[in-house]
């Protein structure tokens, strides 16, 4: 929530300059959150921007620079001998011919030999990365701003700059970001409040280059042309930098209006009407050599545009009373909320002429031209009563009872009732612990409360019907019918996934939260915990069902399953050192969830599958991952969310009678294969012997943060910790620094399997690595400087992912809640220098 | 308190009412605003048949009816899948993406057919219009099931369309003759329902009495050369024979809107989809903009040959210009040496020698050319990789050796064959051979007629040879050969299973 606005997911606070951020609150238990209903399920962020001081004219300049540089090495082939010795190695094992032979292969691509590459008669040894990323890239943002008030006005501008070059060549980002507040106070009790945050960007996105590309091949061939592998060589970095178009413009407006009146003085009426509005065009030109869409339609090009908008309109009116001890306050709330997207994408193939790439769409083959539009909606309404009480200013009570309704869910399930409720008991004013000399602060708090989660796309009650075209005797003509496209699988993405199948009955996902907690504070208030347990217990599960192959569909929205989490959360603030001229403070976090998945449903119903050995009940989670062959996650009662699933891996088979005897037959019993292992003991390997061999949830998470002052300087440090939580490395095997230690008949390793193209991979737990790490998320200094008639000048460093400690193999082990590590590059280390002048 | 009431005014300005929160369908169709008129009839119908066109599918028809066979082997680094049916590795078959996908699309045709047997008898558009729907409808439900049977035998059956959750699973067939019942019924519905009406993509009376004889003919022989599961089956192998020889019969002599192709290569001519042999045809063109629409099924069987244009002799002095390929399925040459001599279909539509457009040899096999190609894929105005290349699913000559197989040495399946081997340069068939001899004269014919169009694999199968005549299956017993399994994701998820 930005100033009442109800931003979205926080990723969404790209139109926040944090230059305008005056403060930062974290709402988590379900009662605190309830005012904001099912938006605030997951916990609310609440900032406020900046409002000037009264009486004051403030002026302030803003800087900062950001350097970028990679946490680590890239870890790609340096030596190409060695990579095509270990190639053909692998396809010989494999029962293929050797590719790299100094011959032109199937597909056209001349593979150098192996006496060529290691004589440097075929003397290219490329180094892509040095030529796709960037050495340093630079980020710059410059903030000026202005603030005033007065008794009755009050208003804030400021704008931004702020470019930013990625780590790719040529992939920019620029923004230029006004913001504009003004509140006025029209009457003594009638505040009016105006602002409006304006967002211009431009991107020049180049960011999915092959940095990866073989070493072997070179960037220019004789004439200095590209060097391409063949017509289908779609991935050259910089054939693609330099011909293809692919620019996008944003506008975004955040508007807010507020009105508060207090009507009588234990009366006020407070009503706001938030607007977000945001646009885009993406500017896209695939051209006819180097890239496929090009190379397929010869030449593609595309105008993209988007239109967003969301409205939300809320009126509360507050009543406060105090009579002698008794406090007493309630609120009437109404809120209604609107999104709507809309999307129109423009094509055309077939040029004859490149050189305008997508300027005039007319020109290209008229017949192929390509439209799409498309428009989702969906409305929120929601009615609120809360009711305070507070007796001595010790005894906190509040009860929140609000009903949704959303537009997503199926006629008779729209609306559904979400009551909170909680007390706390302020214990330091009472005058038995206030003797007791040990508490400076000391409160209890027990919360309960419900809300509930719409987070699914709009129309999936609905029936929903496919379009397509078909060449029908000769013509085309358009086709409907059962079945729409909701997404895409298998390599690069050429396999559909299809749904539209209704389901009438959806309906809200909720989840029960109970929350205990205590904060106190002792010594002087130097120190300072706050401890709280939870339990959620989230029952009717939204959720995308995989559906039989003989469905006829591949997806569906149902609710289905209960998961309990529940946890603790405990924070440690300390004053270690407080002096006038030194100050250190540290904060430590610990924080442990645990879930548990209590239910699937009806198994018959719910298509759960068996376990055969331990009669464990699942389904699959997430999509399934081609280099295995199937799902690695799952969803299995009793066990926590998306563990991973599959073999057991005892080292390398070292003879065909050792992989005989383990229960393995023809290729798989082979030396240098895997040796699954029989868990059932039947004296074959097979889907029956896999089990739960992984849980990507972390055990704890642990953070601590240590500031120091001394006198106008300044540093803090912020340590991030996971630890306990398993990650699926799909590249355990498949990178330059493991692969030349595979098995082989002079190596025979325990360690990895022998190099075999097309080998079927069964997922086991050889994939499963430890993800614990710790890193040094921030670390930040700073000098502020008093300067004459009331200047102040503060200049600042800032490192972020500082450094990181882990034993995992791949970059980076902070991966999503499925676990899954896809490689990619390194997270990237930023330097920030900056200046901050007000006056 | 004049104030009061503007404030009161600006209130009610700031606060938006909705009440009514039903969801009003944005941009698509559904069974609410469909299926009322001839033309929405016709979107469903192609709707349906557009199923068979993604490259899930069309694809498939040929890695599962040709890779796995003796004709060819694939490319050297092509995709697991591909090696696995070529290298009959059973054990990755439940989990091979190119089953998965014909298993997958088959279902899908299957659901689009069902909505329109279900929905249209009872919509408004004017009963004489239904029945070509609906007869269309029930052949695409056949060809579908057929599809599946033969290579997965037992199935789950659904018969209505799946629009609700509980209609998502449905239980296996109890055997063999529950699946090939409902293909005979939908069938012989077709072929009531339907008229002779030839258009390109689309099938009409001929097309459903071709499928009922090559259903026929599949069970028949099946069941006469033991293949498991259709040995149990309750129908006679004679009757089904004569069946087919019946069904095949009322195509060869009782329509005159297809027949015989005098020749050969204008058989394959890509710009005559409408040429008599061509009874049904899988429709694409290369003036698509998405592969299904138009295909890349050329690239499938052509060599690459330097990434450049190509020309292929036409043997009388005029040239055929094509792409060049990914070199995917590649012809054993111990199939090729198969052919007698003088059979074109060995020495014309198989090619060894390509030229470029002077007519100067650029490659030749063996050279730069890594196999014998075939040339029943070539668009001569091919954009690109776009071209209109089409799977052959239904030929008159494929109906004309059904007709002999089934009804044995007589003088019209003597004259079937004898018509197609003189086209193909080749002298008449032995005359008087017996019943089983002339079965098996007929059976070689198919190998020859119809390589590369996706059938070979189940002329393997349903005579039982799979692992007698390819020496990667030769471990395999009847059983593992005669189908493939069931999806491994299917058996998980379908609860009914």
């Amino acid at each position: 929530m930005v100033n009442g606005f109800p931003l979205g997911d926080a990723g969404e606070l790209k139109q926040i300059n944090p230059a305008d951020i005056a403060s930062v609150e974290v709402l988590k238990d379900a009662s605190a959150s309830a005012i904001y209903g099912s938006r605030g399920a997951n916990g609310v962020i609440i900032i406020t921007t900046k409002k000037a001081k009264q009486g004051e004219t403030t002026f302030g300049i803003r800087q900062q620079m950001t350097i970028s540089e990679f946490t680590s090495e890239l870890n790609l082939w340096r030596d190409p001998t060695l990579l095509a010795e270990l190639h053909n190695e692998g396809r010989a094992n494999g029962g293929f011919e050797p590719i790299f032979i100094g011959e032109v292969s199937p597909s056209g691509i001349y593979y150098p030999s192996i006496e060529e590459l290691s004589s440097g008669e075929w003397p290219h040894n490329t180094q892509w990365d040095q030529i796709v990323f960037r050495d340093a890239p630079i980020s710059n943002n410059t903030t000026f701003s202005v603030a005033s008030s007065n008794e009755r006005t009050n208003f804030n501008l400021s704008a931004s700059y702020f470019t930013d070059k990625g780590i790719q060549i040529e992939d920019d980002y620029s923004k230029i970001n006004t913001n504009f507040s003004i509140s006025h106070r029209v009457l003594d009790n009638l505040k009016i409040t105006f602002s409006n945050i304006l967002t211009k960007g431009k991107r020049n996105a180049n960011g999915d280059l092959a940095f990866w590309r073989s070493p072997i091949w070179p960037v220019y061939d004789e004439t200095g042309d590209y060097y391409l592998l063949n017509s289908m060589d779609f991935d050259h970095p910089v054939a693609i930098t330099k011909n293809r178009k692919n620019e996008s413009k944003t506008l975004d407006l955040l508007s807010f209006l507020d009105v508060e009146w207090e009507v009588i003085p234990s009366v006020t009426i407070n009503s706001r009407l938030n607007f977000k509005y945001g646009t885009s065009i993406n500017d896209v030109y695939q051209p006819k050599r180097y890239t496929q869409p090009g190379e397929f339609n010869n030449g593609a090009a595309y105008i993209n545009n988007w239109q967003g908008s969301t409205v939300v309109s809320e009126t509360f009116a507050n009543y406060r009373k105090v009579f002698g001890k008794h406090d007493f306050g309630s609120t009437l709330g109404y809120s209604y909320q609107n999104d709507e997207s809309r999307t129109s994408n423009l094509g055309a193939f077939d040029f004859v002429n490149e050189t305008l790439n997508n300027e005039n769409l007319g020109a290209g083959n008229l017949e192929l031209n390509r439209v799409s539009n498309g428009l989702v909606a969906s409305e929120l309404v929601s009615g609120i009563f809360r009711f305070n009480y507070t007796y001595d200013e010790k005894y906190l009570m509040t009860f929140t009872s609000r009903a949704d309704g959303s537009s997503k869910f199926g006629q008779n399930n729209k609306w559904a009732f979400f009551p909170s409720g909680a007390l706390s008991w302020k214990a330091h004013e009472e005058g038995f612990v206030r003797e007791m000399n040990v508490f400076d602060q000391l409160k209890f708090r027990l919360s309960y409360g419900i809300s509930g989660n719409q987070g699914i796309s709009p129309y999936q009650t609905l029936s929903r019907y496919g379009v397509s075209n078909y060449f029908n005797n000769g013509n085309w003509i358009t086709s409907i019918g059962p079945g729409i496209e909701v997404g895409r699988t298998g390599q690069s993405g050429i396999e559909v996934l299809w749904g539209g199948i209704p389901n009438p009955d959806l309906k809200w996902e909720t989840t029960a939260q109970i929350d205990a907690g205590v904060d106190f504070s002792l010594f002087d208030s130097k120190l300072n915990v706050t401890f709280d347990y939870y339990q959620k217990n989230t029952d009717d599960l939204l959720q995308e069902r995989i559906l039989a192959l003989s469905s006829g569909y591949d997806r569906m929205w149902i609710n289905n399953g209960s998961i309990i989490n529940r946890g603790i959360e405990l924070t440690v603030g300390s004053d270690l050192i407080q002096t006038k001229d030194l100050n250190l403070n540290a904060t430590l976090i610990y924080f442990q969830n645990r879930n548990e998945v209590t239910s699937l449903g009806n198994p018959q119903e719910s298509g759960l599958i068996t376990d055969p050995n331990t009669g464990m009940q699942f389904q699959y989670s997430g999509n399934s991952i081609e280099q295995f062959r199937g799902f690695p996650n799952l969803l299995a009662v009793g066990q926590p969310v998306n563990v991973f699933y599959g073999y057991k891996v005892d080292g390398i088979i070292q003879s065909l009678e050792e992989g005989v005897l383990t229960g393995l037959d023809g290729d798989l019993a082979q030396p240098g294969e895997f040796k699954y292992v029989d868990i059932n003991g039947d004296g074959s390997v097979d889907e029956n012997d896999r089990t739960i061999i992984g849980n990507p949830n972390p055990d704890f998470l642990a953070s601590l943060n240590l500031a120091l002052t001394y006198k106008k300087f300044d540093i803090s440090i912020f340590l991030n910790g996971v630890f306990g939580n398993d990650v699926l490395n799909t590249h355990a095997f498949d990178q330059p620094s493991i692969t030349p230690f595979r098995w082989t008949l002079d190596n025979p390793t325990n360690m990895y399997p022998s190099l075999k193209d097309g080998r079927q991979v069964k997922f086991s737990d050889w994939w499963i690595e430890d993800g614990s790490f710790v890193r040094i998320q921030n670390l930040n200094m700073g000098y502020n400087f008093d300067l004459p008639k009331s200047m102040r000048l503060r200049i600042s460093m800032n490192a972020s992912n500082l450094f990181t400690f882990s034993k995992f193999n791949g970059y980076d082990p902070e991966v999503g809640t499925d676990g899954r590590y896809w490689g990619g590059y390194p997270r990237l280390r930023q330097w920030t220098a900056g200046l901050n002048l007000t006056f | 308190m004049k104030f009061q009431k503007y404030i009161l005014v600006l209130f009610g300005l700031l606060t938006i009412n909705a009440c009514d929160l039903s969801e009003e369908p944005y941009g698509f169709y559904s069974e609410d605003n469909f299926y009322n008129t001839v033309e929405d009839a016709e979107a469903a119908i192609t709707y349906a048949y557009d199923a068979l066109t993604f490259l899930e599918y069309s694809r498939t028809v040929f890695l599962l009816g040709d890779m796995p066979s003796d004709e060819c082997n694939p490319k050297a680094d092509e995709g697991a899948d591909a090696q696995d049916l070529s290298n009959w590795k059973v054990a990755n078959f439940s989990t091979n993406r190119s089953l998965v996908n014909f298993f997958k699309y088959a279902y899908i045709a299957i659901n689009r057919t069902n909505a329109i047997l279900d929905v249209i008898p009872n919509s408004t558009i004017e009963e004489s219009a239904k029945g070509k729907y609906l007869g269309e409808a029930h052949f695409l439900r056949a060809w579908s099931y057929f599809n599946l049977v033969r290579n997965f035998g037992k199935v789950p059956l659904h018969t209505s369309f799946v629009g609700t959750l509980d209609q998502t699973s449905a239980p296996l067939a109890t055997d063999l003759d529950q699946v090939y019942d409902l293909i005979l019924a939908d069938c012989k519905k077709a072929i009531e329902l339907l008229e002779v009406n030839r258009a390109t993509g689309r099938a009409d009376k001929v097309a459903a009495q071709a499928l009922a004889a090559k259903v026929y003919l599949h069970m028949a022989s099946s069941k006469n050369h033991n293949v498991p599961q259709y040995n149990s089956s309750r129908r006679e192998v004679n009757t089904m024979y004569d069946s087919a020889a019946y069904f095949a019969n009322e195509v060869i002599s009782n329509q005159n809107t297809y027949a015989f192709d005098d020749n050969l290569l204008d058989i394959y001519d890509v710009d005559q989809p409408r040429g008599p042999e061509h009874i049904f045809l899988m429709s694409m063109d290369r003036s698509g903009t998405i592969e299904g629409d138009y295909s890349k099924i050329s690239k499938l069987f052509i060599p690459y040959i330097a990434g450049s244009a190509i020309y292929l002799d036409n043997g009388n002095g005029t040239f055929t210009e094509s792409h060049d390929g990914w070199s995917v399925f590649q012809t054993k040459e111990s199939f090729y040496e198969t052919f007698d001599d003088s059979d074109k279909r060995g020495s014309e539509l198989l090619i060894s020698v390509v030229y470029d457009k002077s007519g100067e040899e650029i490659a030749t096999y063996p050279g730069a050319i890594p196999y014998r190609f075939t040339r029943k894929y070539v668009d001569p105005h091919y954009i690109q990789d776009k071209t209109s290349t089409k799977p052959f699913l239904i030929r008159f000559s494929e109906v004309a050796m059904i007709y002999a197989e089934a009804a044995g040495p007589n003088a019209k399946a003597y004259e079937m064959i004898n018509f197609i081997r003189n086209r193909a340069g080749l002298g008449d068939l032995i005359p008087g051979l017996s019943n089983e001899d002339f079965r098996e004269a007929v059976w070689n014919e198919r190998s020859w007629e119809l390589m590369y169009e996706g059938n070979r694999m189940y002329d393997l199968r349903r005579f039982n040879r799979v692992n007698k005549l390819i020496d990667e299956a030769a471990e395999l017993t009847d059983e593992q050969v005669a189908f493939y399994p069931l999806p491994q994701i299917e058996i998980d998820l379908n609860q009914a299973l």
